[in-house]
């Protein structure tokens, strides 16, 4: 990595905290220092911590599961918060969670720009409803037409396409949950 | 490493080459080059981030070109859809608005066949009737070049008459792309490269000031861009007539490139703090709202841009070609938009002069809120 990004984190007073968590230490954050540290130095080190502890992929949960199981689901519904708000809330997670946490960032509350935004300050998986552009969701076996010459597909299909290659412009790996499979699907 | 090299040659004032601009692109940490622009944007501005109170109109989308990425025009007078203002409706834009009027008119129109020249003059002139103080940032550099040749004139000519008219500084648009395996492709039949350029070329010569664009996210590529940015860089060295740089993301809704994705936001980003390390001669780099969003404008403050454009009012390319973003942001929203990010708002005038600074703030309500969103959209930004 830089040593621009490491003169970065170091200006920004967070040099301690990769260290402490490669140490063992997490969760020990000053949450109030981050709150206040520079946000692209924030995001920086959360993108580090996010590729020591969980790699390049990015699960993707379309639609999301009902349940968080253990994941930390931003933005809170709660919660008006800017775009910059979130990406610092999302580098903050990555900071105090737990080890290899799962940062979620759920698209139907912040819109796909932000949330792709998000993964380069800390967030490792995405969750959100596959939908038309209208907002609505799609329909089961509906069909959409991709290109003049292109044949009508299963929208699902496109729609996943086009997801992966959200996250794969944002340098990383898509990986897909598989809806059948997620345990935490109902309570 | 070459995060090092560009910061070691920015801090000697050493020009970022055509492979450092690649470079910069292809880089993968685009929080590392977003932190870098923001070092130059610091440099250069502080926290000051600028915005204006203006106002878009269009009044012609009927064209004679038929550029691909293009949503806003229609080909011919009496097709659907299509527009032409008589020269009273579009002067009751800004009558209507007298009560708290704009600082600023920006047009930008169709290459419209049929119109007389004394049709533009007329409308500049009502416009400054009405508002004799009004800022006229009117005609891009390809609407300036059908002029040249519709009505057999040279550049100089015409913006001379326009400028007689009331006309005060030139748009950005029309740029595109410049090099010639992309331009032939997405807009063959209007101004190229060099024709742009040299309007621009001349409006500089007669003392105005203009903008300049790049519309990226389409059929594209890394060199395409970087090549379009050093261009600009060598009219500013000739020049010094360009006041801003603005990256406009492409949007595929309605157009003859309706096939491909649309950029992402961390492109957007990434083009942003790319574009303020390579055009050190550039002043200012706008994050557009209209292109980008406001929430990705904001982000993008702190990515290299330090201006957020203006009001807008009344915004229909974009909208156009599948754009989201609200079609008006008020004065107020713009300065909380801005001071949430961090930053200092600046209302400026049209050439920059502040017209008024504001206190840095941190301001609990959200100009614009994620939450506000969430009924508005699911998957609606295809990658």
């Amino acid at each position: 990595m830089s040593a621009l990004v490491d003169r970065a984190i170091e200006a920004a007073g967070l040099a301690d905290v990769r260290a402490a968590r490669r140490a063992g230490r997490c969760g020990g954050a000053d949450v109030a220092r981050l709150r206040t540290a520079d946000l692209l130095a924030l995001g920086a080190l959360a993108d580090r911590v996010r590729r020591d502890e969980v790699g390049d992929e990015v699960l993707i949960h379309a639609p999301p599961p009902a349940v968080s199981s253990g994941a930390i689901v931003l933005p809170d519904p709660e919660r008006e918060l800017t775009g910059l708000d979130l990406l610092r809330e999302v580098a903050i997670a990555r900071l105090t969670g737990p080890p290899a946490a799962r940062v979620r960032v759920d698209w139907t509350r912040c819109g796909l720009e932000l949330a792709q935004v998000a993964l380069g300050f800390g967030a490792n998986e995405l969750a959100g409803h596959i939908a038309s552009k209208g907002g609505l969701p799609l329909a089961q076996g509906a069909l959409l037409g991709v290109g003049k010459k292109s044949q009508l597909r299963p929208a699902d299909v496109v729609k996943r396409e086009e997801l992966a290659g959200l996250v794969r412009r944002a340098g990383r790996t898509p990986v897909f949950a598989r809806v059948e499979a997620l345990a935490e699907a109902a309570p | 490493m070459i995060l090092e090299d560009v910061l070691h040659k920015l801090a000697a004032g050493d020009r970022l080459t055509y492979d450092d601009g690649l470079a910069l692109f292809r880089h993968p940490d685009v929080v590392a080059v977003g932190q870098l622009a923001n070092v130059e944007r610091e440099r250069r501005h502080g926290d000051r981030t600028y915005f204006n109170r203006n106002m878009r109109i269009e009044v012609t989308n009927v064209c004679v070109a038929s550029c691909l990425f293009c949503s806003f025009a229609k080909l011919e007078a009496g097709a659907p859809g299509a527009h032409t203002m008589t020269l009273e409706q579009a002067w009751r834009e800004l009558e209507a608005r007298m009560d708290d009027p704009p600082d600023e008119i920006h047009i930008v129109n169709g290459l419209h066949p049929d119109l007389p020249f004394s049709y533009y003059e007329d409308l500049l002139a009502g416009f400054k009737r009405i508002k004799p103080d009004i800022h006229m940032k009117c005609f891009t550099a390809v609407e300036i070049h059908f002029f040249a040749e519709h009505y057999g004139m040279t550049h100089a000519r015409v913006l001379e008459r326009l400028r007689r008219a009331g006309l005060d500084s030139l748009p950005g648009g029309g740029a595109e792309i410049f090099h010639d395996d992309v331009r032939r492709r997405i807009a063959h039949d209007k101004a190229t490269a060099e024709q742009w350029l040299e309007v621009h070329r001349v409006a500089h010569g007669l003392g105005m000031r203009t903008n300049a664009t790049m519309l990226y996210g389409h059929i594209e590529t890394f060199e395409h861009r970087v090549d379009h940015l050093l261009r600009l860089r060598a009219l500013q060295d000739e020049t010094g007539g360009l006041q801003a740089f603005i990256p406009l993301a492409f949007h595929p809704d309605g157009n003859g490139m309706a096939n491909l994705p649309a950029p992402t936001a961390m492109d957007a980003l990434r083009t942003v703090a790319v574009s303020r390390l390579l055009l050190d001669n550039v002043a200012h780099v706008k994050a557009y709202w209209v292109s980008m969003t406001p929430e990705v404008a904001q982000i993008a403050l702190r990515f290299g841009a330090d201006d957020i454009d203006g009001t807008i009012v009344h915004e229909t390319i974009y909208r156009a070609a599948g754009s989201r973003s609200p079609g008006a942001l008020t004065a107020e929203q713009l300065v909380r938009l801005i001071q949430e990010a961090g930053r200092v708002p600046v209302q400026r005038d049209s050439l920059y002069h502040v017209v008024r600074e504001h206190p840095r703030a941190v301001v609990p309500e959200a100009a614009v809120k994620v939450r506000d969103r969430k009924h508005a959209k699911h998957l609606e930004v295809l990658p």
